[in-house]
């Protein structure tokens, strides 16, 4: 008897042992599967933003990034101390720049970081190859980070989908090209990294997460002024908890070490300094840090009470507390009235009132990156996600845990923040990404379920035994979770628990019982499956297409098409920096309008007057008065400045619009702001801006128009500007106090030397002159012999 | 209170008659018509005191004695706002609109200025059934209009008239206008608080009186906040809000739709181009994105409970067909208005 008993035993032992090992030997086969399939959505992440490199080269893009490139040099050269101690003289010249305090370094040093590992492994790569290849390689990480994330919320299936679709979503790629080295590269990774943590945490209640998140969160400090994202998020979705009675003592401990160590951490980068705890987009994660407590504290008196004292004590401390809170709401509002701008600035606040800025600050209106979104844009940036979205959002709601309810606050407050500024898009792609990655994983589910169970060849035992295995498997879920649910929950919530408990295994029961019939018909779900799938394809195709043609152009390299499909290659702006680097004095300054300060700098090294991080308002208003102020007093301005050379951008002879010329009204009405005796009606005819015969004296007198137009009519005899699509106003002149150093190939870049202040010997100068103009004469054999670096 | 007024009334006009008198009794033509012009100050003064925001009632009466029959140069400039009660209908005009933001610059302009200053230029408006007359004395043909009538004006149509951009962006501009023509400063317009401070207060008290029992109620767990589903309706409805470029349209104040300038009769709903959007349109495609996601969220979480064969197969058939036109309908309408020609990069050896 006993020793039947035994037997039976063992063999229910050996049977269970046996499945036991199924199982494991299922999980361990699947984790491999995801993990090869990770390295994929990688290498898919990193490879499809190489077009830029293929199509152009590996360079460098637009505008910041060189003034990244620049500093990730320095650093690499001096090293870290020198690095955050480094006054700049190079730019905004005679004022100089502190670049240590005012740039976020976290990109700077993870390249910087990155290139030191690989020397330090004898792998010699240029700072420069790093460079261009960090924004790819963070996108790996971001997917990674968007597969942990979206695990935490609803599973290995809907992360792997989520992943694969944040590798290649256009919005992302926009900003992460090879050779787009800024911020946002970075930064994204470190967003989605942050609340990868934040929800890790909240589901396990764990302090070395809630550690890890701090960290993040400082790394996330360190890169991006997009950093006060998080930090009001979170602590909305917090209060979101409290509020719809979801408090826990994991939501304590995800919450409360990410504000004090979080903020500690921030203030030490130098950029955000005090700010972490002085300015308005950090209060409302204070005000919730104090509701946090209270709340906590009521939660643990309940515990300890009975429920009558509990509710006597309720009403003593709500009636004593709330007059406290108003007392200390008063003063803070009082406190954030006082200044001028609500200590909130003029960003954040068109945020929240989206006509804000179109109202009262045009310098953030004007510019294109801040405008508001229409729907091709969202089709362009998230594609056929704009479609899956709201099924996302439903899975979310079915069931609706911490984490799932995180996701929906985050995917709400991103698209609306993304509808009112098209920048933003950055911070929705993910999001819209993590929720149809959900959607596509739970309808790829219900479907492959409702064919594999309904096939004509399957027979109703592997039915049932699938069902109850699916069954036994979401029941162990369960129990895992429930198990961590005990550990992790204080003892007084463990009477609510127990409560709370039943209710789930019981759905649990009925989940099983239901789970049979959970099949949509068969021939529906093939058309649907087959849909979806065309669906994805489309997405693909629609990918790589941005990425190929629409978000790959360096701006620093122009490429056009010839009618016969011979690619036509424009490198115009290396061939200027290049002459300045090789045939300059090495302090000598070079004057040009703020849009080329940071690639001046870098790439000619020369000092410049102004540069792309327009502090100084008044510096270079000089600029635009000097550029819109006839020859004399021009060089006057110019001289005062100590400026050798002269740039402009001209595109009149191959049609680049976005020229000096075109961007000539700006340099007025700025210089006008300051200096009031500079005009805008001055360069205007009849309210038009125009550089025909029709234009204003002042405007044909003015040096930009000088220094653009200068012996433009040799070209083709007409001087015919294919940009404005007309014949200029003045043809013939000759410049007095400026000589023409320097012409592109394409005319594209023309740099002016002025002349020495005392101009007596008249002859020498004028055989010069004629001299450096047959050396950049429009016939391009010319040019390129007599090009004095080749 | 109420007396004030007419108690200033009446000592103004007791003090002017004394003044005429005097002023008759010397019988000086200099002084004669600076006590003239002054006397016409006093009364614009006190017309002005009439009115509650400060802006003047003309009609032709008024504007024959004040600005034709007078001898320049006068002490006092006019700004005269034009209106016409039978068009405040049309919305396009913004007649009220601008009639109210005038009233606060008037109001603001006397409240900033002492009386020296305040006393050289009068706010009026004048109204076209009223006053018809005095339209076609100014030449005025087409509202919204404005006009400056400065002290050395003779005849009424040699005026100044603000342009369009000048009352484009409300009070503030208009101020600009002002000060650039007359050397006045106009001052920060006042412009009322949207609630009063009665109001306020009473506002927080309810407000501290519903928290207590919100509160009592939260700790109860049945409030609608507590309602997923209400969540979720919000969230769907943000979502779709957002991606049909609302905020576009309520930032750039967009039209629903425009009238097609070669057909008067069609309207144009969709407009070519991506930098813009009509307001139908990005409802129309906003929906379109949303109702996608509606139909395969319904299918895979209520459909798969749904017990009845037939009703699921239609219920899907449905969404199916509905998903498939919106996502061909979408993925055209870009195409035609973008012009952007998205294709896939397949080996040349396959064409």
């Amino acid at each position: 008897m006993l020793e039947e008993d035994t037997r039976k035993l063992s063999m229910a032992d050996g049977e269970s042992s046996r499945e036991a090992t199924a199982r494991t030997l299922r999980n361990a086969f699947g984790n491999v599967f995801s993990f090869f399939i990770l390295l994929l959505i990688g290498i898919l992440a990193f490879s499809i933003r190489l077009f830029s490199v293929i199509k152009y080269e590996s360079v460098i893009h637009e505008f910041d990034p060189y003034f990244n490139y620049r500093v990730t040099q320095f650093l690499t050269k001096n090293g870290i101390y020198d690095f955050w101690n480094w006054f700049d003289d190079r730019t905004w010249y005679p004022l100089g720049r502190v670049i240590g305090g005012t740039v976020y370094p976290g990109l700077t040093l993870t390249a910087g970081t990155l290139w030191w590992l690989l020397n330090s492994l004898n792998i010699p790569l240029s700072v420069e190859t790093v460079c261009v290849f960090t924004a790819p390689i963070f996108s790996a990480f971001a997917s990674w980070a968007t597969y942990l994330l979206t695990k935490e919320v609803k599973g290995t299936g809907a992360g792997l989908t989520a992943a694969v679709l944040l590798a290649m979503v256009p919005s992302y790629i926009s900003r992460s090209v090879a050779g787009s080295y800024d911020n946002e590269a970075v930064a994204i990774f470190a967003l989605i990294f942050t609340f990868y943590l934040y929800i890790k945490t909240l589901n396990t209640g764990s302090l070395f997460y809630a550690t890890l998140n701090a960290l993040a969160y400082f790394y996330m400090v360190c890169s991006w002024g997009g950093y006060t994202f998080i930090i009001n998020l979170i602590p909305m979705h917090v209060l979101l908890c409290i509020v719809t009675g979801r408090y826990s003592s994991r939501l304590y401990i995800a919450y409360a070490p990410l504000v004090v160590l979080g903020t500690l951490l921030a203030a030490l980068v130098p950029v955000v300094g005090f700010n972490a705890v002085m300015t308005s987009e950090h209060f409302a994660s204070f005000l919730v840090f104090i509701i946090i407590h209270v709340v906590a504290l009521v939660y643990h008196v309940k515990g300890n009470l009975s429920p009558r004292m509990f509710k006597v004590a309720v009403t003593l401390v709500v009636s004593v507390g709330l007059v406290v809170c108003c007392a200390m709401i008063a003063v803070l509002i009082a406190l954030v009235a006082s200044s001028p701008t609500k200590g909130w600035s003029g960003r954040s606040l068109s945020l929240l009132d989206p006509t804000y800025a179109s109202k009262y600050i045009p310098i953030i209106a004007s510019v294109s990156e801040h405008q508001p979104p229409t729907w091709p844009s969202y089709f362009m940036d998230i594609n056929v996600l704009a479609f899956l979205v709201p099924a996302g959002i439903i899975a979310c709601f079915l069931p609706l845990s911490d984490a799932s309810s995180f996701v929906v606050l985050y995917i709400v407050t991103a698209v609306y923040f993304s509808g009112v500024m098209v920048r933003l898009m950055l911070v929705f792609a993910p999001a819209a990404c993590i929720m149809s990655g959900i959607a596509l994983s739970e309808a790829f589910n219900v479907l492959t379920r409702s064919i594999k169970f309904q096939l004509p060849g399957s027979s109703g035992i592997s039915q049932s035994g699938d069902t109850s295995m699916n069954t036994e498997g979401e029941q162990n879920d369960i129990a895992k979770t429930e198990k961590m649910d005990e550990t992790a929950k204080e003892r007084p919530s463990k009477k609510n628990k127990r409560k709370e408990k039943e209710p789930v295994v019981k759905a649990s029961i009925r989940s099983r019982i239901e789970r049979r019939l959970l099949v949509l018909p068969l021939e529906a779900s093939v058309i649907a499956i087959i849909l979806l799938v065309l669906l994805g394809a489309f997405y693909v195709v629609h990918c790589v297409w941005a990425a190929a043609e629409a978000y790959s152009a360096p701006s620093i390299v122009l490429t056009t098409y010839s009618r016969e499909g011979g690619l036509h290659v424009f490198d115009d702006f290396r061939e200027a920096y290049a002459w300045l680097s090789h045939n300059t004095e090495v302090d000598d300054k070079v004057a040009s309008w703020w849009d080329y300060g940071y690639q001046t700098t870098a790439m000619a090294n020369r000092t410049v007057i102004v540069d792309n991080n327009t502090w100084n308002n008044t510096h270079i208003a000089t600029v635009g008065t000097a550029m819109s102020s006839p020859e004399k007093a021009a060089w006057e301005i110019f001289n005062s400045l100590d400026v050798k050379y002269v740039l402009v951008v001209f595109g009149g002879l191959v049609g680049y619009p976005s020229d000096d010329i075109n961007k000539f009204l700006w340099m007025v009405r700025i210089g006008g702001g300051v200096f009031p005796h500079i005009k805008e009606p001055d360069y205007l005819r009849d309210g038009q801006y125009r550089i025909d015969s029709q234009a204003t004296p002042t405007m044909l007198n003015c040096l930009m128009y000088k220094l653009s137009y200068y012996r433009f009519v040799e070209t083709d005899g007409k001087a015919f500007d294919r940009v404005r699509q007309t014949e200029i106003g003045k043809k013939y002149f000759k410049l007095t106090h400026f000589e023409e150093v320097f012409t592109t190939h394409h005319w594209m870049v023309r740099i002016y030397k002025l002349k020495p202040p005392k101009n007596r010997i008249r002859g020498k100068t004028k055989k010069s002159k004629s001299k450096a103009s047959s050396t950049s004469s429009p016939k391009r054999s010319g040019t390129g012999k007599r090009n004095p670096w080749h | 209170m109420a007396i004030s007024p007419t108690l200033l009334l009446s000592l103004l006009l007791f003090t002017t008659f004394l003044s005429v008198s005097l002023h008759h009794s010397t019988a000086d033509p200099d002084s004669d018509s600076d006590s003239e012009s002054s006397d016409l100050v006093t009364e614009l003064l006190y017309l002005q005191s009439q009115s509650k925001s400060g802006v003047i009632h003309l009609n032709d009466h008024i504007v024959s004695r004040f600005l034709t029959s007078t001898k320049t140069p006068r002490p006092y400039s006019l700004l005269i706002f034009f209106d016409a009660k039978h068009l405040h209908s049309k919305t396009e005009l913004h007649l009220q609109d601008l009639h109210t933001e005038f009233s606060l610059l008037a109001s603001s302009f006397i409240s900033n200025n002492d009386a020296s200053s305040a006393s050289s230029l009068f706010f009026c408006d004048i109204e076209f059934k009223e006053s018809q007359n005095s339209f076609s004395l100014f030449g005025v043909n087409s509202l919204p209009h404005i006009r400056l009538v400065g002290p050395n004006v003779k005849n009424p149509k040699d005026s100044e008239q603000m342009d369009q951009g000048d009352f484009s962006r409300m009070a503030e501009s208009m101020a600009e206008f002002v000060e650039s023509r007359t050397k006045l400063t106009v001052g920060p317009i006042n412009r009322p608080p949207m609630l009063s401070t009665n109001q306020i207060a009473f506002l927080g008290v309810i407000l501290l009186i519903w928290a207590f029992f919100f509160i009592k109620k939260l700790l109860t767990k049945d409030t609608f906040l507590h309602d997923w589903k209400l969540w979720l309706l919000g969230a769907v409805f943000v979502y779709f809000f957002s991606v049909s470029g609302a905020m576009f349209n309520i930032i750039r104040k967009m039209p629903m739709f425009l009238v097609d300038r070669n057909d008067p009769n069609k309207l144009v709903f969709f407009y070519q181009g991506s930098g813009m959007q009509l307001g139908a349109e990005g409802f129309a495609v906003g929906s379109l994105y949303t109702i996608v996601g509606l139909l395969l969220g319904v299918v895979t979480h209520v459909l798969v409970r749904v017990k009845n064969r037939t009703a699921q197969r239609v219920v899907m058939g449905v969404a199916l067909v509905i998903s498939f036109w919106a996502v061909r309908k979408v993925v055209h309408l870009d195409n035609w208005k973008t012009g952007y020609g998205v294709h896939a990069f397949w080996p040349t050896s396959w064409s």
